[in-house]
């Protein structure tokens, strides 16, 4: 069996298992539309009396909100670092310490068919309000089409540092018995960073640009921001996709690193 | 009486427990109470945020915001202290069967699966939110009565117990679905709008989220006593929403209880 076709069927499953959990998934799709309707309440409150916050009117900060949320079901390593630690802690990862698969690109086949089944049940609910709410909503006024362009890679990119990012703290459960008070942590800064509790351009200039050198930075404010003209600078889109692909590549560095260390601490034990 | 008093006795030692467990892995209770004072500081942050780009918020300025904000802190750390431990794992044990270890406990179902577990790290918090609403208060210039203090506290722990009513209500969804996988996401959807001031919601948002459910007038109403003194209105309304949804949260666990009929294999 080839490499590609190992992987393609842990995929193939993984989308088998992920629609196990479909009405799970379309529950949290539509409970997502709760804190829509919440950022809508407080952002429409915001700008009563003004035209503009930080230079960009109400809907396209509303329409930024609802890309990121869409986003956030295609990209977001959501439940990845509680499988990996899990795998380790139960000893279930001895079985590819025997097999010619590699445990990275396992679980990157899963995260992608976890986020294609997650990303396009999330899609149904949008839809269904869509009439309701888009009127509200604006997309970049002009010739944008090359940002949208550095958008493709950006999101790619975007995936790979969030599942990275969510591995990571996944092989810390060779040193800690217990990490999911670093990964609350990590989701709590990633959600300030990220630039899910309000756009990063709002904060002080001298933040924004210490934000911009951070990983989170990529993890989903980047890509949103491409394609809801919040970034409109092509050359400031490119630097920024050079320090997403450095970003990508130190993570991926820190993962290995991270599982050679690991597995030296690891014991395995059982028939 | 004397079973009420047994439970009271439950509790306590399931909360002398707890505590002993928190300070055999100080780390672990260490890291916890930071994460949830970064998430506090996060909501903080959105206040002084928005601030800084305008004025008001549905004619709130920013320290009554910060008042309302703190005070939803309070009653969130009060709930993650007590209840949050508990039942966000009754939705993993209904699956897993683990849930049958709590029927056969000599005790009230509910009672038992609510109270098991005391986070510490949540009442470390406490304080924190408490600090937040007295600056907001002081920058304000309020100068709360005697009665308007006890009166809060009071108000604080009606919210305590709507918190708890409706993440009960959510997480018994679980006897009906196959996991509870994503489904606590409802709780924190719903009380996001308890950091809105009510006069922001319009139209259907008002009728759904002010009246229909009791997301806001949780935190509306204890804030407002601080602010603008008693209003009889606000208080009946907030001890009746409490009673209420108490009662229609008992009645969907109840309904799924019935339902259940264990997992394990």
């Amino acid at each position: 069996m080839s490499a590609l076709a190992k992987y393609r069927q842990v995929f193939l499953t993984g989308i088998q298992t992920s629609l196990v959990y479909r009405w799970n998934f379309a529950i949290r799709a539509t409970f997502s539309l709760l804190h829509l309707v919440y950022i809508f309440i407080l952002w429409g409150a915001a700008y009563a009396g003004q035209t503009e916050i930080g230079g960009f009117p109400l809907a396209a900060t509303l329409t930024y909100f609802v890309v990121l949320l869409i986003l956030q079901f295609f990209l977001s390593a959501a439940n990845d670092d509680y499988e990996i630690s899990e795998e380790i802690r139960n000893g279930l990862i001895n079985q590819f310490l025997t097999k010619p698969i590699n445990y990275f690109a396992y679980r990157l086949s899963l995260y992608f068919s976890a986020r294609i089944v997650t990303g396009v049940l999330s899609l149904l609910p949008f839809l269904c309000i869509l009439p309701f709410i888009g009127p509200k909503l604006a997309l970049p006024a002009g010739d944008h089409l090359a940002l949208y362009a550095v958008a493709v890679p950006a999101l790619l990119m975007s995936a790979f540092i969030q599942f990275t990012i969510a591995y990571c703290f996944g092989m810390l459960t060779f040193w800690f018995l217990e990490i999911q008070s670093f990964i609350i942590l990590s989701l709590a800064v990633e959600a300030v960073l990220g630039g899910q509790i309000f756009p990063l351009d709002l904060m002080p200039p001298w933040l924004y640009q210490l934000s911009s050198w951070l990983p989170y930075y990529y993890q989903m404010y980047f890509p949103t921001a491409l394609l809801t003209g919040r970034i409109t600078d092509l050359s400031v889109a490119l630097q920024g996709l050079a320090i997403q692909a450095a970003w990508a590549v130190a993570l991926f560095l820190l993962a290995r690193f991270l599982w050679t260390r690991g597995l030296r601490r690891h014991t395995a034990v059982g028939g | 009486m004397s079973a009420l008093l047994r439970h009271l006795r439950i509790w306590l030692a399931s909360i002398r427990y707890s505590l002993v467990r928190a300070m055999m892995f100080r780390g672990d209770f260490i890291m916890w109470a930071l994460v949830e004072l970064f998430w506090m500081s996060v909501n903080v942050l959105l206040v002084g945020i928005i601030y800084d780009h305008t004025e008001s918020i549905a004619g709130w300025s920013k320290y009554e915001m910060l008042l309302l904000v703190g005070t939803t802190l309070l009653v969130q750390r009060l709930l993650m202290a007590f209840f949050w431990s508990n039942l966000f794992e009754l939705g993993r044990n209904v699956r897993s069967g683990t849930f049958d270890f709590f029927l056969a406990q000599p005790g009230w179902p509910l009672f038992m699966v609510s109270t098991r577990k005391f986070d510490l790290d949540g009442l470390v918090n406490v304080p924190v939110a408490l600090a937040i609403v007295v600056y907001s208060a002081h920058r304000l210039n309020l100068d709360p009565s005697a009665a308007q203090i006890v009166v809060y506290a009071a108000l604080v722990v009606c919210g305590l117990v709507l918190h708890y009513a409706t993440l009960l209500a959510i997480i018994s969804l679980v006897f009906w679905l196959q996991s509870a996988k994503g489904i606590e996401g409802g709780y924190f959807g719903l009380t996001e709008f308890s950091r809105l001031p009510r006069e922001a919601l319009r139209g259907v948002a008002q009728v759904v989220f002010v009246f229909a459910l009791p997301v806001v007038v949780v935190s509306n109403v204890p804030a407002r006593l601080l602010i603008h003194g008693f209003e009889p209105g606000m208080l009946a309304w907030m001890v009746g929403a409490t009673v209420f949804w108490l009662a229609v949260a008992i009645a969907v666990f109840n309904a799924g209880l019935r339902r259940y009929s264990s997992a394990s294999s």
